[in-house]
């Protein structure tokens, strides 16, 4: 007993911000991503002598959570218009140029389609290989490689064609 | 290795790359400023994707684990209890039944089982050393009294027979001893007035509260046994 509660204290520890930060990416929403989190710790901790290899242990609760979220929609249709300016937390109004410039990126991040942010975030949030990310979303490694490509290349346009009009806002 | 191939790839992962596409990416300036531009892209996508995390959240997911497993614990405790309760409650039907139920369906089999278990216990030329008074303390019990010493009483003294207490006394006979049984009377055990198996023969009378059994070898005379004993019994309320 005891020592299962301290192997989920410190999966709790080292992942649980990463998964928050890929609910987050997941629903664009702080709270139903602080939901999602919790749902997923507490089958996490149900299922904890399911988890052999504690490698493993941050893609099987990315599966959980990701089993999480579907059920969040088969329960009810969030009617948010998708990707709005109201979904993206406004972080502080005093933010520096650093702040002004993630809050931008994270628009854009917010407006690609789905199927290029999620593999996306499991890349860079997760640091998972296109491999794991395959078996993940159960695609192809092709399929996947072809999405981040398409992925970082929306951002990398954007960005290049973006200057400009920041350049407006720092005057 | 084509330009469009390794922007690719560099595009879909930076931070793989193979030999073949660090010896190109060497090779080539412009393949070079790409790199560092994706890379420069990747820390910014990387910054905006690092969103703060509640503060609380780490405590919050080990409250309500705790929360949970101490919910899980207590139904854990209540299943066992009653899982608990009901072993030893069929224990005890068990224990009841095997303790209290008849073995046989009548009287004679158990008469003659018992019979048989004992008879190396009593020789018919055995000394009579139980006296009427003692005979008739023990007949108490059973609500009856004997008269008169009738025959040679070897052995008197209480039996289980099939469950039921009961009054076993054993008396000389013509060749072999003869027994006699006081049971109360038990509803669950089927009387029959005369049974037999191939050496031993028995006779049952049926009194207000109790039978009596005479059990012995198949020459005694047990006709006259029963009537000496129907003659010098006297039943109490």
């Amino acid at each position: 007993m005891a020592t299962k509660q301290v192997r989920y204290e410190a999966l709790v520890k080292a992942l649980h911000a990463d998964l928050y930060r890929y609910a987050y990416w997941l629903c664009h929403d702080k709270h139903v991503a602080e939901d999602l989190v919790q749902e997923t710790f507490l089958r996490a901790w149900r299922a904890l002598d399911s988890l052999k290899d504690e490698k493993a242990a941050k893609s099987w609760l990315i599966t959980i959570l990701r089993r999480e979220n579907a059920r969040r929609f088969e329960r009810k249709r969030f009617d948010m218009s998708e990707y709005e300016e109201a979904t993206i937390t406004d972080v502080k109004a005093t933010s520096n140029e650093q702040e002004i410039e993630n809050q931008w990126l994270r628009e854009k991040i917010a407006q690609m389609p789905e199927e290029y942010r999620e593999p996306l975030v499991l890349q860079v949030i997760g640091g998972f290989s296109g491999e794991e990310i395959a078996k993940m979303l159960s695609l192809n490694k092709n399929t996947v490689m072809t999405r981040l490509f398409r992925a970082r290349n929306q951002l990398k346009e954007a960005v290049d064609s973006e200057p400009k009009l920041r350049g407006l806002h720092n005057g | 290795m084509d330009d469009l191939h390794i922007r690719r790839s560099i595009l879909a992962d930076p931070k793989a790359r193979d030999e073949a596409m660090n010896e190109a990416i060497k090779n080539d300036p412009a393949k070079q400023k790409f790199v560092h531009e994706i890379d420069a892209l990747d820390e910014k996508i990387a910054q905006a994707m690092n969103i703060p995390v509640p503060d609380d959240l780490y405590n919050k997911l080990i409250l309500r684990q705790t929360l949970a497993s101490h919910q899980q614990q207590k139904s854990k405790t209540r299943v066992r209890l009653a899982m608990a309760a009901s072993v030893a409650f069929v224990m005890g039907l068990t224990v009841n039944f095997m303790m209290f139920s008849s073995t046989y369906k009548n009287l004679g089999d158990y008469a003659i089982a018992h019979v048989d278990h004992e008879a190396s216990h009593f020789s018919n030329t055995d000394q009579a050393n139980v006296t009427l008074a003692s005979l008739n303390d023990k007949m108490a019990s059973f609500k009856g009294s004997f008269d008169s010493t009738f025959g040679t009483l070897i052995f008197a003294d209480y039996c289980r027979f099939d469950g039921s207490k009961s009054l076993h006394l054993v008396f000389q006979g013509e060749s072999s001893p003869v027994n006699v049984f006081i049971v109360p009377n038990d509803d669950e055990i089927e009387f029959n007035a005369k049974f037999a198996n191939e050496t031993l023969e028995g006779r049952s009378l049926n009194f207000n509260h109790s039978n009596v059994i005479v059990v012995g070898d198949k020459k005694e005379p047990l006709n006259q046994w029963q009537e000496r004993i129907n003659n010098n019994i006297t039943w109490s309320i």
